[in-house]
């Protein structure tokens, strides 16, 4: 098995962060899409104990679930807006948790870990009130979902899914 | 003005009627309003009224060359006066026809005119030209009595509407089938000389529809004027007040035909004044700073459709006085519900609205979240507004930077970069990147600025073909060609980007937010660890000076992200798998807000405790050889249990503590001094002297330090 070609890693990372910005944002923006944040984000288990490293606004959070209720408490009302991101490949063997059977490469780029820059606008709103428009940076870094692979993986579960988050308001 | 037309017809009416714009044509229709005329062919007062020479339609007479006759049924205005006057219209009626019916030979030539203006030459040696007005008037009453006995039987007039002399020319005006007739006047004898009549050169007189509209608009610049007037002399500087109380009480705007809000008249003005006031301004931020509150007492108000134009005007006005209105209810006013967010005063005081709607305090208070005086009552403390806009801006709150580094592998790199991709990016670039580092840049146009910082973003011109926004590029050509691998692709794409200069870590570091964490998964170019290896993602948020020419500066926010892992063998120790610039339009960094959870901030408690804490200090003293104060300060951060001060101290979670005091003491110095931020070594106290004892440490226990 080869490292996937170059033209493969951009076509898939590219798509890979167009998917994830396409979903994740518009999941931030409405009550329904935040009671399944935590599907985003990588969960730890016994053979990958890793957990997603997460931080808002210089706050370290523990866990998604802990991200999930700090937007369905703490957020009464946002609308994030993307207005630019980027991407590239970090690693195109990506072998964090699985096992050494699996370590070789895979030429259709699907295990690769891609770093993602999303840059936008966001205003967030509580009872009556409208905040003003502010702007936010966030880094992330997606990788895949092994349990995705297989052919009896879940149907609808997302390929790529979120190791590190980094947001910050920028304005 | 169609109400005013039934006013008494006579009456010197200036300012109104030409305030309308009405179009009042202006140069010479012959129409009512002259002087007593003396017709040549029978001393007849046509019209009978005596009227004064201030008729209307005579404002912008450029060329008055002749008093003006009487106006003839059924061509004049739907405006001109007609109450009192209808007995002497038909008079002249009568008589006209009976001129008409006077002659009847008819000539055969024909001037086909096909416009409905004529030349007619031969004034001038006439012996009417010896009259006082060059024998104009009587020329042309000549022209329409021949005219019109042209046709004989028919009891047609002829009526010339307009007529001015050019040069030693008349050129008259009039429709269509009377110019038929006039033109075959032409070699008619007048007063002893031989007149010639043909169709005017499309050199067309002074007069034509170009002209009228010149006059419109002068109307319009009058009014507009008007307007300026009424609003400098209702602007208080001082209070930066703009009283538009008691409008219909205001003289001037009486005169313009402004009555009570319900009237149509009055609708137009309030708006029209609106734009007028909107054109003093030359940016949004004139105008804010220019006009903060507004005044719409005593107006008679039900609601506020008719000057609801202001909230556009206005948008940003921070107190609002509407007290001795006639408002009833909420209702009236929900057109404002969600218009002047800024408002801080508002006054509702002397309305129908405070005794019939007892709760609407409460509401309003609601509608206007930084509402701070309701009826002269404070409602809220600025401090209250202040928290819940704080709130609502940042729900999550924003805090110092999570700067989480592996043995100061991070700090060194930034370091490295701020230092070296100013002055020398090539050595920047062989320092830290190799085959395989990638490189790409994306600019976000449309990012969100400050209010208070609009000037015009300088070009991007220089980065949009090496942009790769995602959301803009959406073929996988330019996708895989912006991206660039490698030393050899990134090094000629850094030599076309412009120069830069970015803020010093040392003096500056407040325009920073640096941030790091350790990120598992990397490739070990090694080939050692297949299952990866670990490495450090930062990103980095501020600004830069670019320097676009020799004279020109221009500022720009960034973001950028790096993703360092160990290098290989042969190549830079540490070295950069991932380099991702974000630039954005400057504005000015968001910083933690004062409120923002400080990290462990501790009080030491006093009495018993204070002999363990003593001993525990001495521990942290042995074990790290730092002296007794520094010892005290980092157990304060960490509850004072050792284990976690020792750990603290290892993982540089002091250096962090130590850069979160930094930022917070520069932020009081700022406000102070509203300069930069003082150097942090200017801070001779103990926390500098911790954080010089720290950065002169390297513990060596995470993967990333043994490649050091």
């Amino acid at each position: 098995m080869a490292e996937p070609a170059d033209d493969i890693q951009v076509k898939i990372a590219t798509d890979a962060a167009e998917k994830f910005v396409e979903s994740y944002y518009p999941s931030l923006n409405n009550a329904k899409g935040r009671a399944h944040l935590t599907e985003f984000y990588i969960r730890p288990t016994e053979a990958s104990p890793l957990q997603a490293d997460i931080t808002l606004n210089g706050n370290t959070v523990a866990d998604p679930a802990q991200l999930q209720s700090i937007f369905e408490n703490q957020v009464s009302k946002a609308h994030y807006d993307v207005q630019s991101f980027d991407c590239q490949v970090i690693n195109t063997n990506y072998n964090v948790g699985i096992n050494e059977t699996m370590f070789a490469p895979n030429k259709d780029g699907k295990k690769m870990s891609i770093l993602v820059m999303v840059n936008g606008s966001v205003k967030y709103f509580r009872d009556n009130t409208d905040g003003e428009i502010r702007g936010f940076t966030e880094t992330l870094v997606l990788v895949p979902n092994f349990e995705a692979h297989g052919p009896k993986s879940p149907k609808g579960a997302k390929k790529w899914l979120i190791q590190s988050q980094t947001f910050r308001l920028v304005l | 003005m169609i109400q005013r037309s039934t006013a008494p017809p006579r009456g010197p009416r200036s300012g109104p009627s030409g305030a309308q714009g009405g179009g009042r044509g202006g140069i010479q229709k012959r129409r009512g309003g002259g002087p007593v005329r003396v017709d040549k062919d029978g001393d007849l007062d046509m019209d009978g009224s005596g009227r004064g020479k201030s008729g209307k339609g005579r404002l912008e007479s450029p060329t008055p060359t002749r008093p003006q006759r009487p106006q003839p049924p059924g061509r004049g205005r739907a405006s001109t006066p007609r109450a009192g006057n209808l007995g002497t219209q038909k008079a002249q009626q009568a008589i006209l026809r009976g001129l008409g019916a006077k002659q009847a030979n008819v000539l055969d030539s024909r001037v086909s005119t096909g416009g409905t203006t004529l030349q007619v030459d031969g004034l001038k040696s006439s012996k009417a030209a010896s009259n006082p007005d060059g024998g104009l008037d009587s020329l042309l009453g000549f022209l329409e009595r021949k005219a019109a006995a042209l046709d004989s039987g028919s009891n047609r007039t002829v009526r010339i509407k307009k007529s001015h002399i050019k040069g030693d020319s008349v050129i008259i005006t009039a429709s269509p089938e009377d110019i038929e007739q006039i033109a075959k006047l032409n070699s008619f004898v007048f007063a002893g000389s031989s007149l010639t009549i043909k169709p005017c050169e499309s050199a067309s007189p002074p007069h034509g529809p170009k002209e009228d509209k010149n006059v419109v608009s002068q109307t319009a610049q009058e009014t507009k004027e008007k307007f300026r007037a009424i609003l400098a002399a209702r602007y208080d500087g001082n209070l930066k007040l703009l009283n538009l109380s008691a409008l219909a009480q205001d003289t001037e705007l009486l005169q313009m035909g402004f009555g009570a809000f319900d009237e149509k008249t009055t609708s137009k003005l309030f708006p029209a004044l609106m734009v007028v006031a909107d054109q003093l301004f030359k940016s949004w931020q004139e105008k804010r700073d220019a006009i903060v509150s507004v005044s719409l007492a005593n107006n008679g108000l039900s609601d506020v459709a008719a000057v609801t134009s202001l909230a556009q005007t206005f948008p940003d006005i921070k107190n609002l006085d509407l007290s001795s209105n006639n408002i009833k209810d909420l209702k009236s006013i929900s057109a404002w519900r969600w218009k002047f967010r800024n408002l801080e005063t508002l006054v509702l005081a002397n309305n129908p609205v405070e005794t019939q709607a007892p709760n609407f305090n409460v509401e309003i208070m609601k509608w206007y979240p930084k509402l701070q005086n309701l009826n002269y009552v404070q409602v809220r403390t600025p401090e209250e507004v202040a928290a819940t806009i704080e709130a609502v801006n940042t729900p999550i709150p924003i805090s110092g930077p999570d700067f989480r580094d592996v043995s100061q592998v991070g700090e060194n790199f930034i370091r490295q970069f701020v230092a070296l991709y100013d002055t020398d990016r090539g050595a920047f670039l062989s320092s830290f990147y190799d085959a395989e580092s990638v490189f790409s840049l994306a600019v976000n146009m449309h990012a969100p600025r400050s209010r208070e910082h609009t000037a015009p973003v300088p070009s991007w011109d220089t980065y949009t073909k090496h942009s790769r926004n995602l959301t803009k590029l959406t073929y996988a050509g330019p996708r895989l060609n912006r991206r660039y691998k490698g030393v050899q692709a990134i090094q000629p794409v850094w030599a076309e980007l412009p120069s830069t200069r970015h803020p010093d870590l040392g003096t500056e570091a407040a325009k920073y937010i640096i941030e790091c964490h350790p990120l598992p998964g990397l490739a070990d170019p090694s080939g050692q660890n297949p299952g990866g290896v670990d490495g450090l993602i930062i990103t980095m948020h501020g600004e830069f000076e670019e320097q676009k020419i020799a004279t020109e500066k221009a500022l720009r926010s960034f973001s950028r992200t790096f993703i360092l892992g160990p290098g290989a063998p042969s190549g830079p120790p540490i070295r950069v798998v991932c380099d991702m610039l974000t630039l954005r339009a400057w504005t000015p960094l968001a910083m933690p807000s004062q409120s923002a959870p400080h990290p462990a901030q501790v009080t030491p408690a006093i009495g018993v405790e204070q002999q363990q804490k003593e001993v525990v200090a001495r521990q942290l003293m042995e074990k790290t050889g730092m002296t007794m104060e520094y010892a005290v300060m980092c157990l304060e951060q960490t509850a004072w249990e050792l284990p976690q001060a020792f750990e603290a101290f290892q993982q540089n979670k002091v250096l962090t503590y130590i850069h979160h005091s930094y930022v917070k003491l520069m932020k009081t110095a700022n406000k102070t001094h509203r300069t930069n931020y003082p150097p942090m070594h200017s801070f001779q106290g103990p926390l500098y002297k911790m954080y010089e004892l720290i950065c002169s440490r390297s513990q060596d226990t995470k993967s990333l330090a043994n490649i050091q």
